[in-house]
């Protein structure tokens, strides 16, 4: 029992000689079933390309402090996607905009996550507003989703426009709870809370005249 | 000859004391081991473990003449296999920690045998085993590295879950987009049939050779042949197609105005 630590399962690994990448070797079986090792091997070697990139001695820095220069290429895109917005170019304000979340996802993994979350809660909220600029409801709603995902407490425009969304596209009991749910995590007396709140009128007036005409 | 034989009593009886002593402990053993070894393990065999050790063990090269210059791998594979080892057990860390106290409960009242408990406690001692193990490994590579390859291993792994969420949201694109197709659709029929039923004045036919090629996209599929103004954005161009087509029978009243099709959408709508 004592050196169970030493007992492992063998993997017939191979390296590809000029691209570093491990790979399963094709002729043997092996213990677990192959599709799960590859899959394991392709993220070790996505892995290994985000180390190999890195400064030497080759290790993830400790997650504190950050390094700077994403954050600051990100900045750069959300804030030419939101002159674009402002200009009403829509469609390139959305494009800007997914670009910035491309980035954004494409951190690497050993940065903090609550960068990349509060980041990535900032880019979709906006990519959500640019989609209802062009009424692409449904687009704005998994967009304010993924927003409100990412940072729940203070994103109370991101709650807002998921409800909006909803309410234009006639789902008027999703909007409510959607509404419900922003209005937990914004204080009652706040601006927010009050556009929330009006928007909830809305929704309860919609769902009154979804009824009667129904 | 007699002595021979008084005196294979006693080695015959010792005999046959040590063997069945012997045979009694062997099997007592095996048995035993076998008991341990058939309590299964807590986790599945750790993948990410068994590579790192697989990478570990690959031969060099046999056609390397400098033997101390090629290592079978390099070693920033090596690093990138220790990290996704070291993501795998804060993972079973993490659920060894927080399963430890409703066993307790559930021990405590005999709602879950031993062998439950015992196989736990065997999968704390070869964890703790495992995170001492990386760390010595990691402080091999690059002193120091020991304090820090959980704190990262530990942002990866909440970076993968949040982007997995993210990504499970963004997959829900597709059908949502379908549903509002449809469902926009079966709107704009009743809003023809209105508009039908308000005027059957001299805009009626070319109204009525419109709304049979509008109201059969309520099957997805043969909406596409509906685009006609597609717009920038790409895929749901099969949706503002059909919009534009609500435009035109309004633009009728009020021509030259394509260009905001938008707000008139808005008030079609509602």
């Amino acid at each position: 029992m004592a050196d169970s630590i030493d007992i492992y399962n063998q993997y017939p690994l191979v390296l590809d000689p000029t691209s570093k990448a491990i790979n399963l070797s094709s002729q043997t079986t092996t213990p677990a079933s192959a599709s799960t090792v590859t899959t394991e091997l392709t993220e070790l070697n996505a892995l290994h390309r985000g180390l190999i990139s890195l400064d030497p001695p080759n290790i993830p820095p400790p997650p504190l402090p950050i390094n700077p220069k994403r954050s600051a290429q990100i900045t750069k895109l959300r804030d030419s996607a939101n002159t674009a917005y402002r200009k009403n170019n829509h469609a390139e304000a959305v494009r800007l905009y997914t670009y910035a979340i491309e980035m954004g996802i494409a951190r690497p993994g050993w940065e903090p996550m609550s960068l990349a979350r509060e980041e990535l809660a900032g880019l979709f909220a906006n990519r959500a507003q640019a989609y209802m600029a062009q009424q692409a409801w449904p687009e704005g709603l998994v967009d304010a989703k993924c927003s409100v995902e990412s940072k729940p407490v203070g994103n109370v425009k991101a709650w807002w426009r998921a409800g909006k969304c909803l309410a234009e596209m006639g789902r008027w009991d999703e909007a409510q709870v959607a509404i419900d749910k922003g209005l937990e995590f914004e204080p009652r007396n706040g601006e927010g809370a009050k556009e929330l709140l009006s928007l909830m009128e809305e929704v309860k007036e919609g769902m009154k005249r979804a009824n009667s005409s129904a | 000859m007699v002595n021979w034989l008084s005196l294979a009593v006693p080695f015959a009886y010792l005999g046959v004391l040590i063997g069945s002593l012997a045979t009694f402990s062997s099997l007592y053993r095996k048995r035993k081991a076998q008991k341990a070894y058939s309590l299964e393990p807590w986790f599945p065999a750790h993948l990410q473990r068994d590579i790192y050790f697989s990478l570990l063990h690959i031969d060099p090269p046999a056609t390397s003449s400098k033997e101390k210059k090629a290592p079978a791998v390099p070693e920033s594979v090596l690093k990138a296999a220790l990290l996704r080892r070291a993501e795998e057990d804060i993972k079973r860390v993490l659920a060894l920690r927080s399963q430890k106290q409703a066993l307790g409960v559930l021990l405590q009242r005999g709602s879950v045998g031993d062998d439950l408990w015992q196989r736990f406690q065997r999968a704390e001692k070869e964890m703790e085993d495992e995170v001492r193990d990386v760390v010595s490994e990691a402080n091999a590579y690059v002193p120091g590295w020991g304090q820090t390859i959980f704190q990262s291993a530990n942002e990866m792994m909440n970076n993968t879950l949040y982007r997995e969420r993210i990504a499970e949201q963004q997959a829900k694109l597709d059908e949502e987009r379908q549903w509002w197709e449809k469902r926009r659709a079966s709107i704009k029929e009743g809003f023809m049939k209105e508009l039908d039923a308000e005027d059957s004045t001299s805009t009626a036919p070319p109204q009525k050779t419109e709304a049979p090629a509008d109201t059969t996209p309520t099957t997805t599929s043969s909406s596409t042949p509906a685009i006609k103004t597609p717009e920038s954005s790409g895929a749901p161009s099969s949706v503002t197609g059909s919009d534009d087509d609500a435009v035109l029978v309004e633009a009728d009243e009020q021509p030259g105005s394509p260009a905001s099709p938008s707000k008139k959408k808005k008030k079609g709508k509602k």
